[in-house]
């Protein structure tokens, strides 16, 4: 039984695959880690399941999402799965919020356009209540407040929050922590953890990081110019990796008990 | 919020008094004596030196220059018992009228010529750019593109001359201009001011034009408009409210002080149309070296600008948050 | 925040894509804007009014006519001046009404007054506001809030109106000086702020931190680190400068405040043709086409420009 399935599932820009026929499964409720340098296509692999490909660029092969065929559907139905069927956290909460709305509104934009006939007192309530899952303190209070009166870690909880606020049964966190001070990372992962725990959403973590995965994700996949190198479970990925490139990952994350000038560079570099 | 107005007032305030001191000066160093332009031809020293002393010329410059700011403020009496009215802006010895009347008298005219000019402009260039912007490197595009440069190039007197040769002598669609006030013949009135608003509109619609497109382009191009697509907001909700909005509103908050830049006068336009407003009576002031007007006009038109310069800011607070709470203040 | 539309904008935020450009900058920049047919046929024109600014005697002698000769043949008297004819072998682009004098001779002498005064302001406006701007954007504090004081000041003045009223005030003895120095006070600010933006984001670059790290004066920081990375910007500011320059030196004389008659200028004739559009309308449209086509060049030239050295700036 699984939620998402994707197979060899391609994005091309020009004659460059930059997703080069991948597979991939995510089940109801889990937490798949997709790992990969920048420029592996992690990113546009995200983009691709939400159908917001920039226009140059065409998508190949199969995307199944409970049953419906996302390559196949038409825009009107892909943007009523959007954002309620499936929401995004991005990586840059400043950027990725409006500086023109206050963030009550905007969460509230998402609830409403799913759900017809819902007052805008409804849909204010819906955002408090929203905020109050991210534990924002004072939601009631800070619903009316813009974006740059947050500070980093409390936007990203606003993008979570917009996301959760439809009851979505997938949500894909792209580098949600990247633009993140390190203290705010872990609350943000924890907090993402929470949600999926709390609302049975199933979770897609896109990150380069893989101390990242290792504390959330179950499964992972690890991608490399656009192809899986290694597919499994994180605990077999990360005591046993099978593919050269992922043993290189886990040699350049910097343990505790390793000694300074023993970080090792991934060989190849990015291409 | 508070302190954020009462900074940009104290700094308008300033900025309007270095206006005047600047231009007082300028005027006091550079301008021919106007005592020998009252005087006349039958003149002698002692009837310049009594003019002077009647007008206070003889007076150092810092006295001179107090007794024009309190003309501002409180009005001033001139010889002969001509009383000036704060704001008393000065007294034209040539066409012997009260420098603030003759401006009173022009500035309507001016400013249905700005306001009309304003509106054809914004309209002109917003959809023009939005066409531009969603057209992006195809044939619309390219081809407002092209008009926008030409527009640009187009030197406003130039584009009169050949409009007002087309439409009136050529072809004849409009009628020769003539000034009609509007109770006469609204008709008459309504068509006289076509050439000029259109005249002025395309400079500024031309430049309006280039900014839209861009800041929509850029304003695409942003994450949040991708936040909200990923919401799954209606395209038309996404243009609207996350592209539109942040993209549009410096071009209006521009708009304001060009607005406040044209309520000095169009000189060109206005001389070229022989509209009576602000403009062509500095143009004609020039011809005739009437100072004191000049330099009313001058005044004028820095206040209109300071002015609308610090309105825009304001207005921008309103419109933009982020200024609001005085992040960039 | 407030922003002026004149054209002499450029993003100022363009510091990291021109930041690093190479020495050989402006021999590509000139080979890249030949190859576009558009762009060299802008340029052909730039160089044809430049040739014919600076060989205008030698050219008047051979078209046979000299600005300043009156020709009563070739008007009628008793229509009030109208011109016989229009182009003609005697008189190549036809004569003015009224005296007779050769439009051609005068279009050569005008394009002198108007590259001369368009030139030299560009000169002069881009020396204020790359000194004033590398010394606000690179000494920052008290120099930077002066300058930028005196720069918003500058700018909130209603400079068209003043310049005029300033000119109308001076004599009329040197104008094409004072032109080029008026133009010059309220134009530098435009540049000098873009300097000053970008100089002051090319301080946190790491060649510069490097740079002043090693021990290098700041005088060699700014002339061999921060100038050259300005080089870009400064190139397509002076191209959209200069037709800005062009505009207005023909609208001052357009009003009377310019060049001095009876030396020529495209302004200045336009000017006169005012009284004449509806009968003589040759008399407009050939200086009038000889300075739209000039400003467009340099604008048309200033875009090129401007997407060679920086493609990803905004338009």
């Amino acid at each position: 039984m699984t939620l998402l399935q994707a197979k060899g599932l391609t994005v091309t820009f020009g004659a460059t695959n930059v997703v080069d026929g991948i597979d991939f499964e995510v089940r109801p409720g889990g937490t798949l880690g997709i790992v990969g340098e920048s420029g592996s296509g992690k990113s546009m692999t995200s983009l691709a399941i939400m159908g917001l490909l920039p226009s140059s660029a065409t998508r190949a092969g199969s995307i199944d999402f409970a049953g419906t065929e996302l390559t196949k559907v038409t825009e009107r139905q892909m943007r009523a799965i959007r954002g309620d069927r499936i929401a995004m956290v991005f990586q840059d909460p400043l950027s990725s919020l409006n500086p023109y709305y206050t963030v009550g509104t905007q969460i509230a934009e998402a609830y409403r356009s799913h759900r017809s006939g819902v007052s805008r007192k409804a849909a204010r309530a819906a955002a408090i209540e929203a905020m109050d899952r991210v534990h924002i303190k004072d939601a009631g209070k800070r619903v009316d407040d813009y974006p740059h009166q947050f500070s980093g870690g409390m936007r990203q909880r606003v993008m979570i929050a917009m996301a959760l606020s439809t009851e979505p049964e997938l949500i894909i966190a792209d580098e949600p922590t990247t633009a993140l001070d390190v203290t705010v990372q872990a609350q943000i992962l924890d907090l993402l953890a929470e949600v999926r725990r709390d609302t049975g959403a199933a979770l897609i973590l896109i990150t380069h990081d893989l101390a990242v995965v290792s504390e959330v994700a179950d499964d992972l996949i690890v991608m490399r110019h656009g192809r899986v190198v290694e597919t499994g479970t994180a605990e077999q990925i990360f005591s046993d990796p099978q593919a050269p490139y992922t043993q290189a990952l886990l040699d350049a994350v910097p343990r505790i008990d390793d000694s300074i000038g023993d970080l090792r560079p991934v060989p190849g570099g990015p291409a | 919020m508070t302190r954020y107005v009462v900074n940009r007032l104290a700094g308008m305030v300033l900025v309007l008094f270095l206006v005047c001191l600047f231009t007082y000066m300028v005027f006091f160093l550079l301008s021919p004596d106007p005592a020998v332009q009252i005087c006349g031809k039958n003149c002698t020293p002692e009837r310049i030196d009594q003019i002077r002393a009647n007008l206070g010329l003889d007076e150092p410059f810092v006295t001179q220059f107090l007794n024009f700011l309190r003309g501002l403020f409180i009005g001033r009496e001139y010889e002969g018992g001509i009383n000036c009215p704060a704001p008393c802006l000065g007294y034209s010895f040539q066409t012997s009228q009260v420098v603030t009347d003759m401006i009173v008298q022009r500035l309507p005219v001016t400013a249905v010529v700005a306001v009309g000019a304003a509106v054809l402009w914004l309209l002109m260039g917003v959809v023009g750019g939005l066409i531009s912007a969603v057209q992006e490197g195809k044939f619309a595009d390219r081809f407002i593109a092209g008009l926008t440069l030409g527009g640009m190039s187009v030197p406003n007197y130039v584009l009169a001359l050949a409009l007002q040769y087309v439409f009136v002598v050529w072809l004849q669609w409009l009628p020769f201009p003539q000034a009609v006030p509007f109770a006469d013949d609204p008709v008459q009135w309504f068509l006289n001011f076509i050439l000029p608003w259109s005249v002025l509109a395309i400079g500024y619609a031309s430049s309006y034009t280039r900014l839209t497109r861009a800041n929509v382009i850029d304003t695409l191009d942003e994450n949040f408009v991708r936040t909200a697509r990923a919401k799954g907001l209606r395209p038309d909700l996404v243009w609207r409210r996350h592209a539109l909005r942040p993209a549009l509103t410096p071009i209006v908050t521009i708009a304001g002080m060009d607005f406040a830049g044209l309520l000095g006068g169009a000189l060109i336009t206005e001389t070229v149309f022989g509209i009576n407003g602000v403009g062509k009576l500095a143009a004609d002031s020039i011809t005739k070296n009437d100072q004191p007007v000049i330099m009313a006009v001058t005044l004028l038109a820095a206040f209109f600008v300071v002015v609308g310069n610090m309105v825009v800011d304001l207005l921008y607070s309103a419109i933009d948050p982020r200024v609001r709470v005085g992040v960039s203040a | 925040m407030t922003i002026p539309t004149t054209g002499l904008t450029v993003p100022a935020d363009s510091g990291q894509e021109t930041a690093g450009t190479t020495p050989q900058l402006r021999a590509s920049v000139l080979r890249t804007l030949l190859r576009d047919p558009v762009a060299a046929a802008c340029l052909a024109y730039i160089v044809l009014v430049l040739m014919m600014a600076a060989f205008a005697p030698l050219i008047v002698k051979v078209s046979g006519w000299d600005p300043y000769e009156f020709d009563q043949s070739a008007i009628d008297a008793n229509m009030g001046g109208i011109p016989l004819g229009g182009f003609s072998g005697s008189h190549w682009l036809g004569v003015e009404p009224g005296t007779g004098r050769d439009i051609f001779a005068r279009i050569v002498y005008g394009a002198r007054a108007s590259m001369l005064i368009a030139i030299s302001a560009t000169v002069l406006t881009t020396l204020l506001g790359v000194v004033f701007g590398l010394l606000a954007g690179y000494f920052g504090g008290r120099t930077d809030m002066v300058i930028s004081r005196v720069m918003e000041f500058l700018m909130a003045f209603p400079a068209l109106i003043f310049m005029i009223a300033v000119l109308s005030a001076l004599p009329a003895d040197d104008r094409q000086y004072l032109l080029v120095v008026v133009i010059s006070v309220f134009g530098w600010p435009y540049l000098a702020r873009i300097v000053r933006g970008q100089t002051m984001s090319l301080k946190q670059r790491e060649f510069v931190e490097a740079a002043v790290a090693s021990g290098a004066s700041r005088s060699t920081v700014v002339f061999t680190e921060i100038l050259p990375n300005l080089r870009s910007t400064i190139l397509v500011m002076v191209t959209l400068a200069v037709p800005g320059y062009i505009g207005t030196e023909a609208g001052l004389s357009f009003l009377g405040v310019g060049v001095v008659p009876p030396t020529p200028s495209w302004g200045q004739m336009i000017a006169s043709s005012v009284n004449w559009y509806s009968v003589v309308p040759l008399y407009f449209v050939v200086p009038g086409t000889f300075l739209a086509l000039l400003v467009l060049s340099f604008m048309v030239l200033g875009d090129r420009v401007r997407s060679v050295v920086d493609p990803k700036g905004r338009s």
